[in-house]
Formats: structure tokens, C-alpha cells, sequence
């Protein structure tokens, strides 16, 4: 959970804020969950709003601050990957729903079928998200490349 | 720009047939322009688990609790701040007051049916209710002695009627036949879910059903022997 408000909020303080805000919404909605989905599916669509609530929050009292991820906090991952800051600096740039769906899939591992119940999209619409965000990614990666390549 | 066929195929890969990613990707194979576009969505996919954010949080979990706490307390405190008595929800309110009400009524009209169809009959009040549960441990070997003697009783019957059965052509008595072979059959069915719950009343009354049914029949076959 730490890890996909992070990603989207682009600092530990406002993910733990995040994540702190979800149990809470999920305590006082506990009554109205109807099993209609997992709980544990549930309690991540709930994190995606707080997140997104937050964001909101955060525009309406200053500028929008594009998520940039403190890294000097994070541990080290596991595997890292020469791709990997400028795939995170694309990933921010993505829509929201297609950054959703992509972190979902490729980073925390959850099939299109649990992505589809936290997004409340269908199983395919989860799919097609996925592909618009690697599609995107492509041309933001291709395009940050060449504009590097231009300023060596 | 992109042949009509690469789009198609990338078009029907996205949206996630397996046969459509395996052709896209056959296609691939010969279609250089496809095959930098795979590649570099795999290289995205390989890249993105690193993307995985981890890291200390000693105090999260509880201030969560805290939270969660200070939470539970809220809305008592809340009314003693404002001086009103909580608010509850609506449809908690007339939920159980709805559902009572459904429950009379259904208790009512069932009690007036059954008045009816017991005639002179006493029915059980709350008076002459046992205070027991209905069917206990002592009940459940009576009843289960009874059963064993009606279905000895059966089985006499069943032998009387045996050979008869097995020796005839008769349209009418194959027919019985059959029919003991099917309510047999119920009766193992019926005895292998008793061996799970042996006080299930439902299921022997069920059984008792079936068995009276099979006496019946058997009692039929012995007549139409006779005649």
C-alpha cells in the first residue's frame, strides 16, 4: 500500500498520510461494505481515492507539484534497473487511470481481474488501460532519450 | 508509417487475448517495426518492478492504531460536545423495526394457517414448550430405535416381496421394480447426510418420507401378487 501511495504521491509523508487515511475510511465504512469485491481489493481502491483526495487537496491549496519521489529515503530495490528513474519520471506523467493500472500490473503484481475490482473497470478495460499507459511510456521514454542525446 | 495489418494485430493484443499477443507476436517476428514496439514494452515490463517503493516506517502502524482509537471514540464525544443525542443512521433505524414487523406478521398468519390445518389438535404454546432442546442426545437414540424397528419391519416386506419381483415380466411389477431401486437409492443418499448431522431433524423427516413410501409400494407389490 506504502508503495503504490508513493508512486503516486511522490513522497513518503503524504503516502503514509495516505495509507493512515484509507483504515481510517475503511473503519468508518466497514458497515457498507457489501462483499461485492475482496476486502483487500476494496481497501486499495479506498487507498487510490485517499490519494487522489489528497492530491486534490494539495492543488486547490498551492500549485500542483509534479510527484517527484524522494529518493534519498527509499530503501535500495531489490532489483534495480537501468530504466528505472527515467520509467518513474514517465510513470508520473502518465493520466491518472492509465498510471493506476500500471503500477497495479507491472510494479505491484495484481492481475487484471483485481485491478479491474479496484478500478471498477471491466477485466479488458484493465487491460486496455495497461497497454494506453505502455504505449505512452514508450513515447515518453523515446522522448526523454532523444533529448538527452540533443544536450550531450 | 504502420501497415494496417500491424495496428490491427497490436490493436487486438491490447485488448488481452491471449491468441491475439501470441500472433502480434508471430508477427512480429518478420515486421521489424512491431518488434522494436514489443521489445521495448517488454523492457518497460522487466524495469517496472524496481519501481517498488520500500521503506522504514516504524511509527505508520501506530499512528494508525491511534487513529483508529481516537476514531472509535469520536462519535460519543462528538454528541456530548454538541449536547444532542447520536445520530443514527436512517436505515438502521427502521431495519430491524421493518424486519420485526415482517416477522409478526409472517408468525401471525403462519400460526392461523396452521390453526387451521391442525384442527382440534393442541397446538405447542409457550406453556407446554419443552424446555429441552428438540431433539437431544436421549430423543435422538429413542427415535433412532424406532427407526431401526420400522425399517426391520420394511425389510420383512421387502423379503416377502423380493422374489416376486425378481421372477416377474409383468409391466406393472417392473415398474415397482424400479421404483424401490430409485427410493433405495434416496434412502443411501439421505443416510450418508444423516451420518453428518444425526440430529438434522429435516432430513428425517425426509427419510421417514421416503421409507413410508417404500412400505407402500412394497405393500402394493404383495397385493398385486396376491390378486
Amino acid at each position: 500500500m506504502k508503495s503504490i501511495a508513493a508512486n503516486l504521491l511522490g513522497n513518503v509523508s503524504d503516502a503514509e498520510d495516505a495509507v493512515q487515511e484509507s483504515f481510517l475510511k475503511v473503519y468508518r465504512g466497514a458497515a457498507s461494505f457489501r462483499g461485492a469485491s475482496r476486502l483487500s481489493t476494496w481497501l486499495y481502491r479506498v487507498l487510490l481515492n485517499s490519494c487522489y483526495d489528497l492530491l486534490r487537496r494539495k492543488a486547490r491549496h498551492s500549485e500542483p507539484q509534479p510527484a517527484q519521489t524522494s529518493r534519498a529515503v527509499f530503501l535500495a530495490p531489490e532489483e534495480d534497473h537501468p530504466l528505472r528513474l527515467d520509467l518513474e519520471a514517465a510513470v508520473a506523467r502518465l493520466a491518472p487511470r492509465r498510471r493506476m493500472a500500471f503500477l497495479l500490473v507491472e510494479v505491484e503484481g495484481f492481475s487484471h481481474r483485481e485491478v479491474g475490482e479496484i478500478l471498477g473497470v471491466r477485466e479488458t478495460n484493465s487491460r486496455v488501460l495497461l497497454h494506453e499507459a505502455k504505449r505512452d511510456l514508450q513515447r515518453l521514454l523515446s522522448a526523454g532519450g532523444a533529448a538527452r542525446e540533443a544536450r550531450l | 508509417m504502420r501497415r494496417l495489418a500491424c495496428l490491427w494485430f497490436e490493436w487486438a493484443s491490447r485488448r488481452g487475448r491471449v491468441r491475439a499477443a501470441e500472433a502480434w507476436e508471430a508477427h512480429a517476428e518478420g515486421c521489424s517495426d512491431c518488434r522494436e514496439r514489443l521489445t521495448r514494452q517488454q523492457e518497460i515490463s522487466r524495469a517496472a518492478p524496481a519501481l517498488r517503493k520500500t521503506w522504514e516506517t516504524p511509527s505508520l502502524w501506530p499512528r494508525i492504531e491511534k487513529a483508529l482509537a481516537a476514531e472509535a471514540r469520536r462519535p460519543s464525544a462528538a454528541a456530548v460536545e454538541s449536547g444532542e443525542p447520536p445520530r443514527r443512521q436512517p436505515r438502521l433505524v427502521w431495519l430491524p423495526l421493518a424486519a420485526g414487523a415482517a416477522l409478526f406478521l409472517i408468525a401471525t398468519v403462519g400460526l392461523q394457517v396452521f390453526r387451521g390445518s391442525l384442527g382440534e389438535r393442541e397446538l405447542l404454546t409457550a406453556r407446554n414448550l419443552p424446555r429441552e432442546p428438540l431433539l437431544t442426545e436421549a430423543t435422538l437414540a429413542e427415535v433412532e430405535n424406532s427407526e431401526r424397528t420400522y425399517v426391520r419391519a420394511i425389510e420383512d416386506l421387502s423379503r416377502l416381496a423380493e422374489p416376486h419381483l425378481k421372477n416377474s415380466d409383468s409391466a406393472l411389477l417392473v415398474n415397482y421394480r424400479e421404483k424401490l431401486l430409485l427410493l433405495d437409492s434416496a434412502i443411501g443418499d439421505l443416510r450418508a447426510q444423516l451420518e453428518q448431522n444425526r440430529f438434522n431433524t429435516h432430513l428425517r423427516r425426509e427419510l421417514l418420507t421416503v421409507y413410508q413410501e417404500k412400505q407402500r409400494t412394497l405393500e402394493q407389490v404383495v397385493k398385486e401378487v396376491k390378486s
